[in-house]
């Protein structure tokens, strides 16, 4: 039956009657809307109507035949613009002059006279369509184009307004570098052009001339045909000298339009001319613009000049030159790199693209404390080494201009770089998956994280937070074999001074590679380890007085530390050598052998010139000479501590060359003997061994960590492991669920280093004690085999150091904890949905946790007796006293604190550079408890 | 002749604003497309300054205003609708920041333009200015829109919110907010809390400016006093929205500006400052109110709030402007209330009731660090990053529990307990820099009960 209520909803107004409209009511287009979301309106929902998925780049040209028309997006994928009509939004950006500059021939003037134009930058919008732009106006030369010019556009288009003005200056400063390039490349095919003009030109004018003279004697100088052909010449040589005068004002472009540019991809233009060419390849100062050149005269035929012929094809007969003609191919192909290095960085969400910028800036005032849990940026280790060396107490706080900096792929900066390699350039590309397999290592300690295909749907998220998602976006573009200009070498010195250093201690020069080692330079400077790790305050556990021994032993190790006693130094085993009879703690002598041997980042450090894809594996392992001879430089190195030399040093007297390479060579062996399953998750894995960590591979960690903590009701105890500095081994049969379970974990942990060194994912051989110092979370393979038991044996030899997590019993073990931090950061009862959304908690909790740290670390009257009658117990028990009653926290939280403080205590002291002294032991006599599901 | 007619003459009127010090303004340009003419300028508003950055000819303001307008024959905009062009022209040296809109001019719809030129050495200045610019000049178009309707003069409509931006462009010229404070300047260098300013003031003054996503004004006798507690507000503010910041002015106060974060102001003689409740209200976000010499802090509702307060306002008061039954009826300058339906709650400032966690263990901490090393400034930086990856944190949360806002937000709750928010004032704070991230989160999360309640009570005061 239908009511009323069903029908009411069929009425309208008949036309009859229209409703009365009050004149004094305000008509709703002189208003504002009320409600600022109305309907279904939301504050996500600014998109909604436009008529493409996502931001993309638009360049367009004003052709004189056509007018304003496409010619490429960036991405090139006809989806990104959807239903957007490209020639309308063309036409709207390029319908105006803004440039308004005049080419052609000045009144006075001879000859035309090429005006070089300043790009102009305008931000505009259309409404109705959803669409805003940047647009960047920029005009290239032309030699066939109506007063040489043409007119170009590269617009930045967003559906959201504000994202455009917000970051306008950052937008501005990328477009102007993508147009100088395209510039730079566009005066040089202008000038190359004018050139072979000008050869076409003289060669006509000699067939002229000869032909005047012809007709001359044939017919005498006044006949028809001969003043022709005098007209004709006569204009060939005013044609002549307005060329030249082109080629010498393109050749001749002003400097100051350069000065303000951060951008330079080359000196001058200059014309391919043979003879210069020449000139050129002589010459050790050629610049890359040269070198590009003389690739390309290489690559092709000497000019044949023609003949021109005395009028010249109609205007719309013509064909006008492609973008790509227009500029030199190198220029080319930089620019459109540099496009979409600026398509990938501005991808996303305005908040999350500016919240970055901030974090940014607010991480460069506090790199004391960026080590623990932030990710590694290139210019914090610089930037501090600087303040370390320089002497001051705290790094200045001096807010630096925000920057765009995208995630772990090359910086705008490094493109200067890139701009020399053209002769990488040249050759066929290799792509970065190629790369990435290339440079798959056999088992790689940064091989935390899995692929999560939990978190396919938020890809947008991911693609706003890190701009290293698009596979377009090039890699590190260290020029491969190239022979550099000593010029462009310096630069790239200045650049990577690791990469440098590499190179220069190399007997393998890059130059001298072959083709199947090429990629060794750019492998060698993308591992090079820079990371600006403290030392490892270790804080191992013990149980019971029985391996007090031991621990004595530890302190000898490892005592060089001002907080030693002196009795400590005096008894310093190191200097005999003896350590290894000492049955208690011989696994520690042994050790220290292993502490001395290079990490996979010192390997390649060392030899540059092999491709070392080991992670660092027991001495037991190796051949017992070389651990003779690592024995004699450990030792040597052990009584020197003002040698300085850290775990991650290379020690250029013990360890050469030659030996590192033999050493990695076994190396290799070993560990590919003893663990043959090691790369069986390789594909899953994001990762590439010697690429720095990153937030969006912890981002991804953030699902299994979400898991975790919702399936393992003592997580908060693992957690606690972790951030309280005890190593936590994850043993399981199955190596996927290990993996799982160290990349949950990996979030956790403090110091991660750069490449992750702290974290060994997958181990299938027994680990020794100073492994524990440099490994804080390790994933261990259960066996059952010989090795397998071994393995077993050392886990109960370690097992009061360590906290142990079987996966396959669902078991911990570990000292309790009853704290309160960690369970807002990991309550299994939590409602986020996403592993991104926990990861950013996360994060938060950590920062808070290091801003407890720090104020720890750095509050006064807190470390030093107030009075002299004041000792040491007093000062702890105020400390304690701060924890508990200031700070609120109880025996474990403090501990959380206390172990952070001394890492950054450690960072401070020994500075973010590798000359770190040895890590410290100390003890806590904590029993561990069995926690099961 | 309604005096909507451009005037006969191909000479442009001019009107000279004088202004106090440097201006950076060049000029302000009113333009439309004139069906038969083109684009055509009709009044140019130049600064009559005493420091004068750069001259332009009229002849070149054209040039330039028209410029503006070339493009816009191909205009497809709804009606209303006031679209914004900004121009960097380097080869000009000038930057342009148009406003394009329709209009009706002797009974034609016109696209027009209101322009302001500025030199182009002035960009990284009026950047960070651009949105207070863009909005303060889009609200009195929407007035001068219902002029032209009525066929009335738009010229002094516009001058009256042109020469106020001059004033204001001004008076950031010598009275602006540094990028980089230097911490000394400022309360938190004090030995020990409480040694400048009241421990609970302080607390109060820094929960409730964050509260307000970083709009404060501070008033005060004394000029120092309060450019101290200007530039201490102004720590907890990006370096753009610092540039957005203005100090109080020794001599005399400025008048208050709509649209800044934090402005200081001088009281006068009498020992009393007169708040413009218009401005206040069209302040893009609640202001708290932070009074230095009796030490109180008063702040305005929460964001969603204000918002629906400020649209109220602003409806009434065009609705005032169409009614106006003649020029005079109504000038621009006066302030209106006709609308019967509608009465401003004048009592917009109220007590700070949300106490919180954050600031209060913030300003207990930072005060154990020894002044003048650095440390204060790393663990300022330290607690900024923690906001703003909470509020980005918040954000997400709400991202992903209403799938980018398809569906609504029912677990305020559960968002508290699992962020740490459960302190109100915590989640006001975090809340509030969200808002500046995504804007209109307020209303979308809080609007729907604060709507209903509102219509609610409408509905029980008409009977």
């Amino acid at each position: 039956m239908i009511g009323s209520p069903d029908l009411v909803a069929f009425t309208k107004d008949d036309d009859f009657g229209e409703a009365y409209v009050d004149p004094c009511l305000l008509p709703e287009e002189f208003s504002v809307p009320l409600f600022t979301h109305v309907g279904n309106s939301n504050p996500w929902s600014k998109t909604s109507y436009a008529k493409f998925s996502k931001d993309f780049i638009l360049i367009s040209e004003f052709s004189e035949q056509v007018g304003p028309q496409p010619l490429l997006t960036i991405p090139d994928e006809s989806k990104v613009c959807g239903t957007f009509d490209l020639n309308y939004f063309s036409l709207r950006i390029m319908s105006v002059d803004y440039q308004a500059s005049f080419v052609g021939h000045p009144p006075g003037s001879n000859y035309p006279k090429l005006n070089f134009v300043e790009d102009s930058k305008v931000v505009l919008g259309d409404s109705k369509e959803g669409a805003f732009a940047y647009v960047h106006h920029l005009t290239l030369y032309d030699l066939e184009a109506r007063g040489f010019v043409r007119p170009f556009c590269m617009a930045y288009i967003s559906a959201d307004e504000r994202k455009i003005m917000q970051q306008f200056q950052e937008l501005s400063s990328e477009f102007s570098k993508a147009s100088e390039c395209l510039k730079a490349g566009n005066r040089k095919a202008f000038a190359n052009e004018l050139v072979k003009k000008l050869k076409d030109l003289e060669y006509t004018r000699t067939v002229l001339h000869k032909e005047t003279e012809l007709q001359k004697k044939n017919s005498g100088c006044y006949s028809t045909q001969a003043i022709e052909k005098a007209n004709e010449l006569a204009n060939v040589e005013k044609s002549i000298y307005e060329h030249k005068d082109l080629l010498r004002q393109i050749t001749s472009y002003p400097n100051r339009k350069r000065k303000d540019c951060e951008f330079l991809p080359y000196d001058s233009v200059k014309p391919s001319d043979s003879s210069e060419v020449e000139q050129k390849s002589t010459s050790n100062e050629s610049n890359p613009e040269d070198q590009s050149e003389i690739i390309s005269s290489k690559r092709r035929p000497s000019y044949t000049p023609q003949l021109i012929k005395g009028k010249s094809a109609k205007c719309f007969d013509k064909r006008l030159k492609t973008l790509e003609e227009l500029c030199d191919f190198y220029f080319f192909h930089q620019t459109m790199d540099q496009l979409r290095l600026i398509e990938s960085t501005f991808r996303g969400d305005l908040c999350y693209i500016y919240t970055k910028q901030i974090d940014q800036a607010l991480l460069k005032k506090q790199k004391i404390t960026n080590f623990l849990f932030e990710e590694y940026k290139d210019w914090e280790e610089e930037e501090a080494l600087k303040e370390f060396c320089g002497g001051d107490l705290i790094p200045t706080d001096n807010l630096p201009p925000i920057s765009i900096v995208p995630d772990d792929t090359e910086t705008l900066e490094s493109h200067t770089s890139c701009m020399e390699g053209v002769h990488s350039k040249m050759e066929p590309e290799t792509s970065e998956e190629g790369l990435q397999e290339a440079e798959l290592t056999e088992s790689s300690p940064c091989d935390l994280t899995q692929e999560n295909s939990d978190e396919g749907a938020d890809a947008e998220m991911k693609g706003s937070l890190s701009s290293a998602e698009s596979g377009e976006v090039t890699g590190p573009e260290t020029p491969l074999h190239v022979e550099r200009p000593p010029e462009s070498s310096a630069s790239s010195a200045d650049l990577q001074p690791q990469c440098a250093e590499v190179a220069g201690g190399n007997t393998v020069s890059a130059s001298d590679s072959s083709d199947d080692n090429a990629e060794v330079p750019s492998a060698a400077c993308s591992v090079v380890p820079e990371c600006p790790r403290a030392s490892y305050q270790s804080a191992i556990y013990e149980e019971g007085p029985s391996v007090k021994v031991c621990t004595d032993v530890a302190h000898k190790l490892e005592s060089p530390v001002p907080t030693q006693s002196k009795e400590v130094k005096d008894n310093g085993v190191l200097k005999t050598g003896t350590v290894v009879q000492v049955d208690a703690a011989c696994c520690m002598g042994q050790e220290r052998l292993v502490y001395e041997e290079p990490s996979p980042e010192l390997a390649q450090e060392g030899c540059a010139d092999a491709v070392v894809k080991q992670e660092p594996q027991s001495c037991l392992q190796r051949d017992s000479t070389l651990q003779a001879d690592l024995t004699l430089g450990a030792t040597a190195l052990a009584e020197g501590p003002s040698t300085g030399l850290s775990p991650f040093e290379p020690n250029p007297d013990s360890l050469s060359d030659e030996m590192s390479r033999m050493y990695l060579d076994d190396v290799s062996d070993s560990a590919s003997f003893m663990s043959t399953s090691t790369n069986s998750d390789r594909t899953s894995s994001p990762f590439l061994y010697g690429n720095p960590l990153t937030v969006k591979q912890k981002k991804r960690a953030g699902q299994n960590a979400l898991r975790f903590i919702r399936q393992y009701p003592f997580a908060q105890q693992a957690i606690f492991c972790l951030l309280s500095g005890r190593t936590l081994v994850v043993l399981g049969v199955d190596e996927r669920t290990v993996r799982k379970l160290v990349n949950a974990l990996s979030i956790f942990v403090p110091n991660l280093g750069k490449y992750g060194e702290t974290v060994q994912p997958w181990l299938s051989s027994p680990f020794q004690l100073t492994d524990l110092q440099n490994w804080k979370l390790i994933g261990l393979h259960r066996m059952a085999s010989p090795t397998g038991s071994s393995m077993l044996h050392s886990l109960n030899r370690y097992s009061r150091y360590i906290s142990i997590l079987d996966t396959d019993q669902k078991t911990l073990r570990c000292p309790p904890y009853r704290g309160a931090l960690i369970g807002r950061m990991a309550d299994h009862r939590t409602q986020i949905k996403r592993g991104s959304t926990y990861f950013m908690h996360v994060q938060c909790m950590l920062t808070q946790l290091c801003s407890k740290a720090f104020l720890y670390t750095f509050c006064h009257h807190l470390h030093l007796p107030i009075s002299p009658s004041e000792d040491q117990v007093s000062v702890a028990s105020r400390r304690t006293a701060f924890l508990q009653q200031h700070l609120g926290f109880n025996e474990e939280d403090s501990k959380m604190v206390q172990f952070l403080s001394e890492l950054i205590k450690h960072y401070y002291l020994q500075g973010p550079s590798r000359m770190v002294s040895p890590p410290v032991f100390c003890f806590s006599y904590i029993p561990s408890f069995l926690y099961k599901i | 002749m309604s005096a909507g007619c451009p005037p006969q003459s191909p000479a442009v009127a001019k009107t000279e604003v004088p202004v106090e010090g440097e201006c950076p303004l060049l000029a302000a340009t009113f333009a439309y497309w004139d069906n038969i003419l083109g684009p055509r300028v009709r009044h140019i508003w130049a600064p009559k300054s005493e420091q004068p950055l750069l001259l332009l000819s009229d002849g070149e303001i054209t040039f330039l205003a028209n410029h503006t307008l070339n493009g816009e024959i191909l205009r497809s905009a709804e009606c209303g609708a006031v679209d914004v062009k900004f121009f960097v022209l380097a080869e000009k040296g000038v930057i342009i920041v148009s406003l394009i809109f329709d209009g009706e001019l002797k009974g034609d719809k016109n696209t027009c333009a209101l322009s302001i030129i500025l030199p182009q050495t002035e960009l990284a200045f009026y950047l960070p200015l651009h949105t207070v610019c863009v909005e303060r000049l889009k609200h009195i178009i929407r007035k001068g829109r219902i002029w032209m309707q009525k066929g009335y003069n738009i010229i002094s409509v516009l001058t009256s919110e042109i020469v106020p931006i001059m004033e204001l462009l001004s008076s950031m010229k010598t009275h602006s907010v540094p990028e980089d404070i230097d911490i000394k300047d400022t309360v938190l260098n004090d030995d020990d809390i409480g040694d400048s300013c009241h421990e609970d003031f302080l607390h109060k003054a820094i929960s409730s400016h964050l509260q307000t996503c970083g709009c404060s004004m501070v008033v005060g006798s004394n000029p120092d006093k309060v450019n101290k507690i200007v530039r201490t507000l102004c720590l907890f503010l990006t370096p753009a929205e610092r540039k957005c910041s203005r100090l109080c002015r020794a001599e005399s106060s400025f008048r208050y500006d709509t649209g800044l974060f934090v402005q200081g102001l001088l009281k006068d003689s009498t020992g009393s400052f007169v708040l413009p409740f218009r401005q206040v209200l069209y302040s893009p976000y609640p202001t708290t109110h932070i009074d230095v010499d009796v030490n109180t802090v008063k702040q305005m509702a929460p964001c969603h709030e204000h918002t629906y307060n400020q649209r109220r306002y602003m409806r009434s008061e065009l609705s005032a402007l169409w009614k106006a039954a003649s020029e005079e009826d109504v000038g621009p300058d006066t302030v209106i209330h006709t609308d019967e339906n509608f009465t401003p709650d004048l009592n917009v400032f109220q007590d700070v009731m949300h106490k919180d966690t954050l600031v209060k263990s913030f300003l207990d901490e930072v005060f154990l660090l020894r002044p003048g090393l650095g440390l204060r400034s790393t663990f300022l930086a330290q607690f900024l990053l923690l906001l703003h990856r909470r509020a980005l944190t918040l954000l997400k949360y709400i991202e992903d529990e209403t799938q980018k806002g398809k569906k609504p937000f029912r677990s305020l709750r559960s968002l508290k307990t699992d962020l740490d928010l459960t302190v109100e004032g915590d989640l006001n704070i975090v809340m509030a820099l969200a808002e500046k991230l995504k804007a209109g989160l307020h209303s979308f999360v809080f609007g729907k009960p604060f709507y209903t309640s509102v219509q609610e009570r409408d509905v029980l005061m008409s009977f």
